[in-house]
């Protein structure tokens, strides 16, 4: 991670992936009995391209980030790059600010609801898909079709499909007789249309990763499990879940970390309101930065900060629970 | 046997899925057909009852150039983003190197980065460069979209291969690029192909990068295209659903032939422990 | 040394570099910094993506540049993302020589230091209307000129009043605009739509109504802005407006004048040629204020500005490039292609002479006010998001016009 650059002479190569195995080579020998210290280099060079990756095209929107968010950025200074540090006055305005309640508890339903259904209906689908029929493959492909559409024209069609007045949803309502309902304009429905949108859109990615860990099991295990006759349902319970918790895991950690990220679905959907009522961190972040003709740089990456935050405690249970399994 | 009798149900209750999810799709489609005086309908109309082919013709007319600079930073993205990843889910699942749990910690923070940040920075920095609006300067930035993604998931898929193997390969004298060459990749095939897909997917359909990096240059890719209908105060929906019609089809036909090929490999029986 | 490890980190370092200059190499023949293609290459940036190369305003361009005696460089933004982009580029002194933008946009921009003023340029503005202008002022300062200008208006379906039983003559103000909207639900049709959605947008269509009732932007919860936002309010209340309003871009809002159903529709100049397409009879009327009389509506359009260079001796030729652009017969030829109306009364009168229909619209954007005006400037902004969303939160029934407002107005300040 301390290395930006690479240098390109290949006679330094050899010295290069030194550097990248970062640990002295010397002490990691004699200390670590259980990792010897070739192994050390091989995982390093194989991680070396990443490494580097990460290091040139992240660190510095980050810092970026960060660095917006403790100093007091105007329009001027913005351009003239002299804005004064604030330290965490930023942080204060936005925990002092009305919208920072609601948009709390919205963030958070927006995302355990979202993940929830995205998630068991991703895996019942897999599963479903999972079973060899006519046309499976086929079907299963056209499920990832809404992924190929830019968002701003899937958000579009659901808040065409969702208007009060001319959508396809409230009059197919009103054909089996019920009555309009003001989906994307009352503030007790906006939240509800978006969460809905938003799990149509996460669905084919949780299909998608489930089902090729589906794949990764060993048919045996179902033939024998069969042989000891076995109900779907407990085949389900004890093999298929289990065996899938490492992709699991990693399906709903990504799924949240996307999850707390969406704001395009919103904001074209909504725009976070009526009157605050579909805003969450993302959108508030986006609104605040760039939704405005007076962009308030400062607040915004603040609540954008708050977010990385967030996901950084998820990340950390993730680690733990991770361990743990690689312990037992 | 009732097994024939069974499939066939199976891909009836496919089918109706299929159609529920594919629903707005349908109605993207619809209003692509539909005449500026039927947009607000109401109540709309479920088949584009006087249909225009205007739309479409805009499109045909204008587009098709951004569809293969879409389709070209598509392809460039899966190739740099498994090259880069897929070595590196190696190292973290079976090499056990020191650090790594804090790297891949790193690539979940990275991934909370707001796009619109990714792209100041990336602008930046492309600007010292010369980068900008270039196709392989765009390739880069959409394939920080993929790869955090794809190093975790191809992390979690390898930590599933059976160490056994790796022992026997290394028994066979293979050193760690051999056993990743002939024994872990082919093995994490179906990581491979998931990884690809959403590569693919992500910079065929992203925006930010392209409009604040490619904006205005010689080559765009299709999400610019569709700006070209919506003007300040005005926006030509069926031109712009058009677009995103034509826009998915050969994506889709792609999508079908590699899942296609998953299913494939899959019956083959790659590679069973 | 362990050796064949040695040469197999060898090998991956070997494809790492490989990657890592793969990308760079075939990348660094393509220059496109705005600067880096030598003095005789000027950039434009415009908010106009739907002009292709070879349309009418990119080959204006390239002829203005050839006038000048330099290469024009044209650039076409989003509109939306066009500030973030003046700012980024400033940020990294890499602005365009022309930037052209949404006007109250300018104010932003002057302020962040960007943009230069028609003292520094020397770049006559003495022709335009001065209520145009005025958008492009701030501090007794002029950074730009207008390119052309659209404004709000009524047009109404003639079909549906004339089933209704209502004479247009008879709409003069709040009331009777009311009473005609009562009369054409009364016959089954649709009262009126507009826009209130949650930007700027929102904003620009309730403005005419928030000043038609006397209410100054300084003071969002004052009795005549209640009562503007009450009008809108009992019109959902009433069902004369659809509930989709608070939802509606301009574009939605036509698209349901459109169909036919609409008595009322609150759109801009821009709608011109689409309502030729409707296929019914329409007409234009002022939007009225509360008293009577004609409220003054917001100017749209953009602004040309020349953004600041670190090399101010560009200056003259990007002001020659500028004059050409709004030059008499120019503007002419961009504001018939861009359906708005010419900023200067010579250009406005020929306008006129080639196209009746246009009278009531040079009429509305004479009459109209620029939403930075007032010297507002850069507080504008931040009032019109507050207004913006008290116009959602009453419309959606979250809080009453009198406390949506309060709360707009404690905020803004």
């Amino acid at each position: 991670m301390k290395q930006t650059t690479h240098p390109p002479d290949p006679r330094l190569l050899d010295r290069a992936g030194a550097a990248t195995a970062a640990p002295p080579p010397v002490r990691t020998a004699s200390r670590r009995r259980r990792r010897p210290r070739s192994r050390q280099w091989a995982a390093w060079a194989f991680l070396a391209p990443v490494t580097l990756y990460l290091a040139l095209f992240y660190a510095y929107p980050l810092y970026r980030n960060l660095d917006l968010s403790l100093r007091n950025y105007t329009v001027r200074s913005f351009v003239q790059g002299d804005a004064p540090f604030t330290g965490l006055a930023n942080y204060r305005k936005v925990f002092d600010d009305p919208t920072f309640g609601p948009a709390l508890t919205h963030t958070v339903v927006f995302t355990a609801v979202c993940l929830l259904f995205q998630y068991a209906i991703g895996l019942a689908l897999a599963v479903f898909f999972n079973q060899n029929f006519k046309l499976s493959a086929t079907l299963r492909a056209l499920f990832l079709v809404p992924w190929l559409l830019p968002l701003i024209v899937s958000a579009s069609t659901w808040s065409w499909m969702l208007n009060s007045d001319s959508g396809v949803v409230n009059s197919l309502l009103g054909a089996i007789g019920i009555g309009p309902v003001n989906w994307l304009t009352s503030p007790e429905w906006s939240l509800t249309s978006v969460i809905i949108a938003n799990i149509w859109i996460g669905v084919p990615f949780n299909l998608v990763v489930l089902y090729s860990g589906l794949q990764s099991i060993p048919t045996s295990l179902y033939e024998a499990a069969a042989l000891d006759g076995a109900s779907a349902w407990r085949r389900f319970w004890s093999i298929t879940f289990p065996l899938l918790r490492p992709v699991s895991a990693i399906t709903l950690l990504l799924g949240l970390v996307y999850t707390l990220k969406v704001f395009d679905i919103i904001w074209i959907m909504t725009k976070g309101g009526p009157a605050d009522s579909s805003t969450t961190f993302a959108t508030w972040s986006y609104r605040l930065g760039f939704g405005n003709l007076l962009p308030a740089f400062g607040p915004g990456a603040a609540v954008g900060n708050l977010l990385v935050v967030a996901a950084l405690v998820f990340g950390l249970v993730y680690l733990r629970v991770q361990r743990k399994q690689a312990l037992s | 046997m009732t097994g024939i009798s069974r499939t066939w149900w199976k891909t009836t209750t496919g089918l109706v899925l299929t159609a529920l999810m594919l629903f707005p799709v349908y109605w993207m489609i619809n209003v692509s057909f539909t005449r500026d005086q039927d947009m607000r309908k109401s109540p709309p109309a479920l088949f584009p009852v006087h249909g225009t082919l205007e739309g479409y013709r805009a499109v045909l007319d204008q587009q098709l150039p951004y569809l293969g600079t879409s389709l070209v930073i598509g392809l460039g993205t899966v190739l740099l983003t498994v090259a880069l990843a897929a070595p590196a889910g190696y190292a973290l699942a079976k090499l056990r190197p020191r650090g790594g749990g804090l790297l891949s910690f790193l690539f979940l923070v990275a991934q909370m980065i707001p796009g619109i940040i990714m792209a100041m920075g990336f602008y930046a920095i492309y600007l010292q460069l010369g980068l900008l609006q270039s196709v392989p300067g765009l390739i880069v930035a959409d394939s920080t979209l993929a790869v955090p993604f794809a190093v975790l998931i191809f992390t979690a898929f390898m930590s599933g291969v059976p160490g056994e193997l790796l022992q026997a390969a290394q028994m066979d004298g293979a050193g760690p690029l051999r056993t990743f060459r002939s024994v872990v990749l082919p093995m994490s095939r179906n990581a491979v192909v998931t990884v690809s897909l959403f590569a693919f997917l992500w910079s065929w359909s992203d925006f930010v990068f392209a409009s604040t990096l490619a904006g205005g240059g010689a080559h765009e890719p299709i999400t610019l295209g569709i700006y070209h209908y919506i003007g300040n105060n005005n926006q030509e929906w069926n031109a712009i659903m058009a677009t995103a019609v034509v826009a998915s089809l050969p994506a889709a036909v792609i999508l079908v032939l590699a899942q296609r090929y998953v299913a494939a490999g899959v019956t083959a029986g790659a590679v069973k422990d | 040394m362990n050796r064949p490890t040695g040469r197999r980190i060898t090998a991956a370092a070997l494809t790492v570099i490989a990657v890592a200059t793969g990308t760079t190499a075939c990348s660094s023949g393509g220059s496109t910094s705005a600067k880096d293609e030598g003095s005789s290459t000027y950039t434009i940036w415009d908010p106009y993506p739907q002009f292709a190369k070879d349309s009418a305003w990119a080959k204006l361009l390239d002829g203005c540049g050839t006038k000048a005696g330099v290469k024009v460089k044209r650039t076409a933004f989003d509109t939306s993302d066009l500030t973030n982009k003046a700012l980024l580029a400033a940020q990294q002194n890499n602005s365009p020589d022309v930037l052209i933008v949404d006007n109250p946009v300018v104010s932003t921009l002057a302020e962040a230091g960007v943009l230069t003023t028609t003292d520094d340029t020397k770049l006559d503005t003495s022709t335009v209307d001065p209520n145009l202008l005025a958008a492009g002022q701030s501090g007794g300062k002029t950074y730009g000129t207008p390119i052309g200008a659209n404004t709000l208006a009524l047009y109404y379906n003639k079909d549906v009043l004339k089933k209704a039983g209502v004479d247009v003559a008879s709409v003069k103000d709040w009331k009777s605009l009311t009473a005609a909207l009562a009369k054409v639900k009364k016959a089954g049709k649709k009262g009126i739509t507009f826009s209130a959605i949650g930007t700027e947008e929102g904003s620009f269509q309730f403005l005419p109504w928030f000043w038609g009732s006397g209410a100054k932007l300084t003071e969002l919860d004052s009795a005549q802005g209640v009562s503007a936002l009450k009008l809108w309010t009992d019109w959902l209340k009433k069902d004369y407006a659809p509930n989709s309003v608070i939802n509606n871009t301009q574009t939605t809002s036509w698209q349901e004048f459109a169909s036919g159903d609409y008595a009322f529709a609150e759109n801009g100049t821009w709608q011109l040629a689409n309502a030729e397409k409707a296929g019914f009879d329409y007409g234009v009327l002022p939007i009225p204020a509360a008293g009577g009389g004609n409220a003054a509506a917001p100017t749209g359009g953009e602004f040309v500005t020349m953004p600041v260079q670190g090399d101010t001796g560009r200056y003259a030729t990007t002001q020659k490039l500028v004059s050409c652009l709004t030059s008499t017969d120019n503007l002419y030829a961009t504001d018939t292609t861009l359906s708005y109306v010419a900023p200067t009364a010579a250009v406005q009168d020929k306008q006129v002479a080639s196209d009746a229909k246009l009278k009531p619209w040079v009429e509305a954007v004479k009459a109209a006010k620029g939403r930075t005006s007032d010297d507002l400037g850069t507080k504008y902004p931040k009032i019109s998001e507050q207004m913006w969303k008290a116009v959602q939160t009453a419309l959606s029934g979250a809080k009453s016009p009198k406390d949506a407002l309060a709360s707009a107005q404690a905020a803004a300040k």
